[in-house]
């Protein structure tokens, strides 16, 4: 079991008469690169508040390498924190500001100098120490934001949507960076993100987050193919949720007639109404009538140059996406009837 | 659209006529016991130079520079809680008690000061009234409104994210204070501070009621002069020194600010 | 925490004397002392029964009210053109407007006094309105000008695209969305006129002199407290105003930003 280097237990945060965040357990491994993903106002950054100290929790409490810190000011946390506007200070030169940290812990001069220069090495900016924060485009403000927060090898280090500022191709690239400089630093990440993408390709574990609570927490790959519940389904991803009846221990029936094997999930109860959900990129088109296909009429297409998606309506009115690769096997128009397979083991089981 | 200025442009210029009249009579002859006047001379600034206005000069300056350093220390701790308090209520209430000493008018507020520092309150163990230092407490009571209302605006500009930066980064709300918050205030600061003494520099009241006599200030020579000599030459020299030094000052603050109205 | 008491010491001090000068208005001996040694009205009837002081309280309303009338629409004119107008020298153009309040009061009043003299004018009261003009209309204009420059024009696109002709759009759009910077403008205006005090002693006399000069001869020549007692109407009367301000218009809205 790996060791858990942050530890949240039973954290609730009231804000007058909002729940911001509600009973949380949430534990941080070491050295994982974890992302809190979710649509805003749903905690996240009022989670990263609680760990970084800048807000106490109304209940529960906060650890740090199993010490209870839930009272501790959060200048005496001993983590690093990035925030969404860099925060640089203005005031002060670029070598200033990420000398900031390892003066206040009052490190001596030579070695200031000596940290300093490797920090600004990591991050590729180690001849701009002299130059003020606003003589810095935006993403070379983030490096150095990351610079100072890492420069004192904190604990932890505190992302809060570092990337949002920056222009789509400017944040792919600092991806790709921010991951390198973390795994060869190895240093344990909280990273918040409303950007599933993001959270996606960075991550080593994912906590999808709405209304305050954890949805559902694991790799990306378990989140993507195995969603635990409805809301994790729909805001990773696409997907079709169908309802249906269990009539056997595998089978589903929907659509009146109409029934689905099902493979992936748990022995269904004979009777049980269930939900499952299938990725839009899962669904295929068949030639013709078989098992596990169903016909469906064609509501609407968006041309999408790789793929089109297609939204569809079954027989009892449910409405099914699909993501159909181009060039397409058929011609597609609105009102067409169409026959859509679904693998018996694409299906994930909601809660 | 040009047009929409020309009443203002009028206005404008009754007052430069007036402050015309002001520079074309300190170049002009006294001539004692009349509002007459002989030619042009340079007398009056040599006059303004003589030891007894040199003093009032030299107090001037030094009042002024002593007032500000003290509105500032007084000021900042105001300014800081008006700026920084969560509560709407408390800040509110300072803001009111901050800004009314503006709407009770310079006499008032002298005054008062004449009645507290004349002993009818307490006692004091050195004479206040009529001495440089009542003065000086009366001069500093007048400026911290605008010290406070200049810093507090400074001090509210500055991004909250920074506090929250240095806090993460280790330093405790002392030296969260001492090496962020101080050094972003520091254009309010120097605004402030330029202003409270250029405007103490031409103070009148203050001086005129608590100094009662003893304490000259400049504003208090052009009014001697002016209203019981008779000598508007004299006068109006002192006047142009005081206007020159408050411009100087003013426009150096404007250089500083980048043109930033005030 | 020591900031807050700090700052209740601080703010005890600027408000001492006004408690000080209130206390002092109930006194009933003409000796003064804190605190007051019983409780009488008697200087507020001296105070509004003083010939000299009926006099100076309707100069100054008269001197307050054509200067209001007459800066008013100046300085609302003046502001819209410096937002709207697009002019060259903008910023210079501004400073000229506000250049007044830089100007030390014995430079002003001294210069208006000289000019008085040489236009004969010395005994009427129109240069005495004319300084307080020049005086109020920085605050005007730069009351009305943060107004103006909050004011969309896009709203007033919008209502001529409606069909309302210029003057239409000024009065029911473009005027009424000014109002809280002409009703600042007009506080500020009415306030520095009723408390003009070092320009107007130059250049009045007794037969004109406003409030705050009459009050000053009274202080330097008398020492009972009837000026406590005027001033502690002024000081009511300003406590009310600027409550209701804040109140009503947010004046912290004006100086401070959140």
């Amino acid at each position: 079991m790996a060791k858990a280097v942050v530890e949240l237990r039973g954290c609730t945060r009231d804000y007058g008469g909002v729940r911001a965040v509600d009973a949380l357990d949430l534990g941080v491994h070491e050295g994982e690169f974890l992302s809190l993903l979710g649509p805003s106002g749903c905690g996240k950054t009022t989670t990263l508040n609680l760990i970084a100290g800048f807000v106490e929790p109304t209940a529960g409490c906060i650890l740090v390498d199993g010490e209870d810190v839930t009272g501790r000011p959060a200048h005496l946390r001993g983590l690093g924190v990035v925030f969404q506007s860099y925060a640089l200070f203005p005031h002060l030169s670029v070598f200033e500001n990420v000398a900031f940290g390892l003066r206040e812990r009052r490190v001596p001069g030579g070695e200031v100098a000596r940290r300093v220069g490797d920090a600004l090495e990591l991050v590729r900016l180690d001849r701009r120490g002299g130059q003020r924060p606003s003589e810095l485009s935006g993403g070379m403000q983030q490096r150095v934001a990351l610079a100072r927060a890492l420069v004192y090898r904190p604990r932890v280090v505190l992302l809060d949507e570092p990337l949002a500022a920056l222009d789509k191709k400017l944040r792919e690239e600092m991806r790709s960076e921010l991951r390198e400089i973390q795994r060869s630093v190895g240093i344990t990440t909280v990273f918040v993100t409303h950007d599933q993408t993001e959270a996606l390709g960075l991550s080593d574990r994912i906590a999808v987050m709405s209304r305050g609570r954890i949805e559902q927490l694991g790799a990306p790959r378990e989140i993507y193919d195995h969603p635990a519940t409805r809301f994790v389904a729909d805001f990773i991803g696409a997907s079709t949720v169908l309802r249906g009846r269990a009539v056997a221990v595998d089978q589903l029936a929907v659509a009146g007639d109409a029934s689905l094997r099902v493979a992936s999930c748990r022995a269904l109860r004979v009777g049980e109404e269930v939900e499952l959900a299938i990725r839009p990129e899962r669904v295929r088109l068949a030639p013709g009538p078989g098992d596990n296909v169903l016909d469906a009429r064609i509501e609407g297409l968006v041309y999408q140059g790789a793929q089109t998606e297609v939204t569809a309506r079954l027989g009892d009115g449910q409405r099914v996406l699909v993501f159909v690769t181009e060039p397409a096997p058929v011609p597609l128009a609105p009102g067409q009837t169409v026959h859509l397979h679904f693998p018996a083991a694409a299906f994930m089981l909601l809660a | 659209m040009k047009l929409l200025l020309a009443p203002a442009v009028v206005v404008l210029a009754v007052f430069a006529a007036a402050l015309t009249a002001l520079f074309r009579w300190s170049l002009l002859e006294f001539i004692p016991g009349s509002l007459q006047t002989g030619g042009l001379t340079l007398a009056n600034f040599r006059g303004v130079l003589a030891p007894q206005y040199l003093d009032a000069i030299r107090d001037t300056v030094v009042l002024s520079a002593l007032t500000t350093g003290l509105t500032l220390v007084l000021s900042y701790p105001v300014a800081y809680a008006l700026a920084s308090t969560p509560s709407r209520r408390v800040r509110s209430v300072l803001l009111v008690l901050t800004l009314a000493p503006f709407f009770t008018g310079a006499i008032v507020r002298t005054y008062a000061w004449v009645l507290v520092l004349g002993n009818t309150v307490v006692t004091w163990p050195l004479p206040m009234l009529f001495t440089e230092r009542g003065v000086l407490v009366g001069l500093v009571h007048f400026s911290m409104p605008t010290m406070i209302l200049i810093l507090a605006a400074a001090l509210s500009h500055i991004d909250p994210v920074y506090a929250r930066a240095a806090t993460s980064l280790g330093a405790r709300p002392s030296r969260v204070f001492w090496r962020v918050t101080l050094p972003l205030s520091m254009p309010g600061i120097v605004s402030g501070c330029l202003i409270v003494f250029a405007w103490t520099l031409s103070a009148f009241p203050t001086p005129e009621l608590l100094g009662g006599g003893k304490v000259k200030m400049i504003a208090n020579v052009v009014k001697d002069l002016g209203l019981d000599s008779f000598n508007w030459p004299g006068a109006a020299a002192f006047a142009m020194l005081a206007l020159v030094l408050t411009l100087t000052l003013l426009v150096g603050l404007g250089r500083l600010t980048g043109g930033r109205a005030a | 925490m020591t900031l807050r008491l700090v700052v209740a010491a601080l703010v005890a001090f600027m408000t001492l004397p006004t408690v000080v000068v209130i206390a002092v208005s109930f006194n009933p001996t003409a000796i003064l002392s804190f605190p007051p040694a019983g409780f009488s009205l008697r200087w507020y009837a001296n105070v509004l029964g003083y010939p000299q002081f009926q006099r100076a309280a309707l100069n100054s309303l008269v001197v307050t009210a054509a200067a209001v009338a007459v800066a008013l629409p100046i300085g609302t004119l003046a502001a819209l053109a410096l937002e709207r107008g697009r002019l060259r020298g903008r910023n210079l153009w501004a400073a000229l407007l506000l250049s007044p309040l830089v100007v030390p009061g014995v430079a002003a009043g001294l210069g208006f006094l000289i000019l008085a003299a040489a236009l004969g004018l010395l005994r009427s009261r129109s240069v005495l309105i004319a300084a307080h003009v020049a005086l109020v209309l920085p605050f005007v204009v730069r009351s009305v000008w943060v107004s103006v420059r909050n004011l969309d024009p896009a709203l007033e696109r919008a209502a001529a695209s409606l069909g309302a002709t210029p003057w239409r759009v000024f009065r029911r759009v473009t005027l009424p969305l000014l109002r809280p910077g002409l009703f600042a403008g007009l506080l500020f205006a009415i306030v520095v006129s009723v408390n003009e005090f070092v320009v107007s002693l130059f250049i009045s006399n007794r037969v004109t002199e406003i409030l705050p000069v009459a009050m000053f001869t009274y202080v330097v020549n008398y020492t009972d407290p009837s000026i406590a007692a005027l001033s502690t109407l002024f000081i009511g009367a300003t406590f009310l105003v600027v409550w209701l301000a804040d109140r009503y218009l947010g004046l912290g809205r004006v100086f401070l930003q959140h």
